[in-house]
């Protein structure tokens, strides 16, 4: 059954939106039994709020694994309060602890409704609704991390100070001797506000801070930054600039893989598997650099198009280089499943079963690890990937080495998609100005290297912008991941662990 | 083993000649934008500044009586500028782009009837740049310790300092080590905004390393916020709360830029930028 079937037989009558969005609202006190009907079997692919003045909206984002649309349901509140749609997808859970911490709307009958970025500040203050005055004081709250006592348990705290060059997060171990009873990630110590810092600002100003969402996705993002907004604003974008767009998207993805692969080695103490992959991925940011002008692809893409066209020469060094890659990438690979010592280390280690990873809907090739065939490239076809073919590797054990080797099969099936794009490379000069702005709102989503980044935008007809709603990937993939550290780990197993998962925490805690 | 040893062998040397010699296959990236300000117009300068999506170029008054200032602490090389008046901002691949001295940072163009170059703006904070030489170079100049801080970074500064341990860049034959404690740490590194919640570890961080200690603020965010500079939720810039000894442009930085900025901060490395054009013209 399709989505609009599906919506029709729940009692709704949905409207259409942007191609491939179907708008359909319903009463405050329906909405939790109306998306709880809607989703299942299907996917909670995003739950936000938007409150403009007086109207406090709720929408949740469904879609189906064989439908190309997404449905946006949505209510209209008519107070600071709505019945909570975690009881009956699980999947909803930290949407509405966000909806809770940054816009004050409370989730009734929520079974855990405490802050996931902001630890010590005051009930009062609602970054996302109010915007910020000034500074905001700090207020003493009962311990919100949750800790195991009892005979032999230690609690070991890591952060928010890292180790090395990393992002800062912090994470309480409870560890019973070597084991890992338990990881609680204390996460948000980077939020930036980014969202609230767009409204009211031009799209172009949006798409700047869209790159800086964060830095190894920005490309992604601000791919879905730009379609939501070019959806919104009815703009048809040249087929030389979505072909330009899937070939940076794909090159976006092999730095990131590179990247992820050489921390996962470097974790297992392979010096060399790290050094190959590292310099692998300084390779594809130079080329980045070659094609457009920065390592991490930003100022690129333009609202309705390109900002730079990509030169010919670049083009040629690329295609050399992707010969090069995948002539190292390959047999690297192949040493690593050679490496009992690494694979040793992965097997079993931090399991996300199928079952699980289906009840909290994830994405990415932490998804496709656990089970789950999902990938916005082909089920939402965007930019140029309605005319490319190629693999997406699903498995089901759910372990460090799933993931491991999701990523290293990705690899050459992202140099096969820009080999097949430049070998019908139409040639489109940069975008010259922007498109004629006019209102509206829209969805606009991209597969990010760590899975599909979903982002709405609601644009004035002055070309401003009244809300985005940025979901990029580790939004939805931080949720398990303290379940797949209990899961019978050592303490150290952690560094093998979290490098596994390769999460940002920019993206998270934005 | 030995497989793994063959493999890593068969690659050959791919470390960069920097800072010996200069390193064109690394240089593919612009380190920072830099104002010519001989060639600039006072229509070109208002058009700059309207564009600009930062605060890096902020203009008043108007044709005819006016003033430009151009901020490298809050620019984050969208390229906007250099599109729309190629003849005065350009993209410099030099990665030499560190400095200590802050009023290098910034520089200011007035006009009335003709278009004139001021001195450089007053930086708003007094003294930070320590003079650095000689004490630092016999101190530090063999091994640095260095401690990094994410205080609110989008982690695309901590990707490229990652990449100063691959063997592209390969810190250590330059005697520069992260270390994990600051108890060890001659240098902290401070990348991102400096959120709220990532002040406090900071300071503490800062308070736990020993005497003598230098500070590298590295990035746009680090330096002035760039397009976070608005928000109430980044206490920056970092030399507001820490004194900051050597300030590392860019968005991110590029790793040749941060090999720069170290050396420079022990004295290895001489002060070469300027926001309104250097004396190397690249």
């Amino acid at each position: 059954m399709s989505l609009i079937e599906r919506a029709r037989e729940a009692g709704l009558d949905p409207g259409r939106g942007a191609p491939g969005e179907l708008h359909a609202s319903c009463a405050p006190t329906d909405f939790a039994q109306m998306a709880a009907e809607l989703l299942d079997g299907a996917i909670l692919s995003d739950l936000f709020a938007t409150v403009v003045g007086e109207d406090r909206i709720v929408a949740a984002v469904i879609t189906l694994p064989a439908d190309d649309s997404w449905l946006i349901l949505q209510t209209h509140l008519d107070s600071d309060r709505f019945d909570s749609v975690t009881p009956l997808v699980h999947a909803a859970s930290w949407y509405e602890r966000e909806i809770k911490e940054m816009y004050g709307l409370e989730p009734v009958g929520h079974p855990a409704p405490v802050n996931l970025r902001l630890h010590d500040w005051p009930e009062s203050v609602r970054p996302m609704r109010d915007g910020l005055p000034g500074p905001v004081p700090r207020v003493r709250r009962p311990d919100q991390i949750p800790a195991v006592h009892g005979q032999g348990v230690l609690q070991i705290p890591l952060g928010p100070v890292r180790s090395g060059p990393q992002e800062s997060a912090e994470f309480l171990f409870n560890s019973g001797g070597e084991d890992l009873v338990m990881v609680s990630p204390r996460l948000g110590y980077k939020f930036r506000g980014v969202e609230r810092l767009a409204e009211g600002q031009s799209l172009d100003a949006g798409l700047t801070l869209a790159e800086r969402l964060a830095g190894i996705s920005t490309f992604s993002n601000a791919l879905a930054f730009a379609q939501a907004a070019e959806r919104a604003m009815g703009v048809e974008i040249e087929r030389g600039h979505r072909v330009a767009r899937t070939l940076l998207n794909e090159l976006e993805r092999l730095h990131h893989h590179f990247g992820t692969l050489g921390r996962v080695a470097e974790a297992c103490g392979l010096a060399v598997a790290a050094a190959q992959y590292a310099t692998l991925k300084e390779e594809a940011l130079r080329l980045g650099a070659l094609l457009t002008g920065h390592r991490y692809l930003r100022g690129s893409i333009a609202i309705g198009g390109m900002a730079v066209a990509l030169p010919e020469t670049g083009l040629r060094t690329l295609d050399r280089a992707l010969q090069t890659w995948r002539s190292q990438a390959i047999p690297t690979a192949d040493l690593l499943e050679a490496t009992g010592t690494f694979t040793d280390r992965l097997e079993n280690t931090a399991l996300l079963p199928p079952a699980y990873a289906a009840q909290h809907d994830l994405v990415g090739p932490i998804g496709r690890a656990s089970g789950l065939d999902r990938d916005a490239r082909r089920d939402h076809p965007y930019s140029a990937y309605a005319g490319v073919r190629w693999e997406i590797p699903v498995r089901r054990e759910g372990d460090a080495l799933a993931r491991v080797r999701v990523l290293t099969f990705e690899i050459p099936q992202s140099i096969a998609i820009i080999l097949a794009l430049l070998d019908d490379w139409t040639v489109a000069p940069a975008t010259t100005g922007p498109p004629p702005s006019r209102g509206g709102s829209a969805l606009g989503w991209s597969e990010a290297p760590g899975g599909e980044a979903l982002h709405y935008v609601r644009v004035d007809d002055a070309g401003r912008i009244v809300r985005w709603r940025a979901r990029p990937p580790a939004c939805v993939n931080w949720h398990p991941f303290a379940y797949a550290c209990a899961s019978g780990n050592n303490l150290t197993d952690y560094p093998v662990l979290e490098a596994s998962f390769g999460l940002s925490h920019a993206e998270f805690d934005r | 083993m030995s497989r793994w040893i063959i493999r890593g062998l068969s690659r050959g040397i791919k470390t960069t000649p920097f800072p010996s010699r200069r390193d064109a296959a690394a240089e593919g990236a612009p380190s920072a934008v830099q104002m010519d300000t001989t060639a600039l117009t006072p229509n070109e300068a208002l058009a700059a500044a309207e564009i600009c999506p930062t605060t890096a170029l902020t203009s008043t008054g108007d044709l005819r009586r006016g003033r430009l200032i151009y901020d490298i602490r809050q620019c984050v090389l969208c390229g906007k500028c250099v599109r729309a008046a190629p003849r005065s901002f350009h993209f410099t691949k030099d990665p030499r782009v560190a400095v200590s001295d802050p009023s290098r940072l910034a520089v200011q163009v007035s006009w009335a009837e003709d278009l004139k170059t001021d001195a450089p703006v007053e930086p708003d904070v007094e003294a930070v740049g320590r003079q650095l030489g000689d004490r630092w170079r016999r101190m530090f100049g063999h091994s640095l310790h260095i401690r990094h801080v994410d205080a609110g970074s989008c982690n695309g500064c901590e990707s490229e300092l990652q990449m100063l341990s691959s063997p592209y860049y390969d810190l250590v034959r330059l005697g520069f080590f992260f270390t994990p404690t600051p108890r060890h740490a001659d240098a902290l590194l401070v990348t991102g905004v400096v959120t709220r919640e990532l002040e406090q570890p900071l300071r503490r961080t800062y308070e736990a390393m020993p005497e003598p200690k230098l500070v590298v603020a590295a990035g746009v965010c680090a330096l002035g916020g760039g397009c976070f500079a608005s928000s109430p939720l980044s206490h920056g810039p970092l030399d507001r709360i820490l004194p900051v000894d050597v300030y590392v442009p860019g968005c991110p930085p590029t790793p040749l830029a941060l090999l720069h900025g170290l050396l420079l901060a022990v004295g290895r490395a001489e002060q070469r930028f300027s926001a309104g054009g250097g004396a190397d013209g690249d």
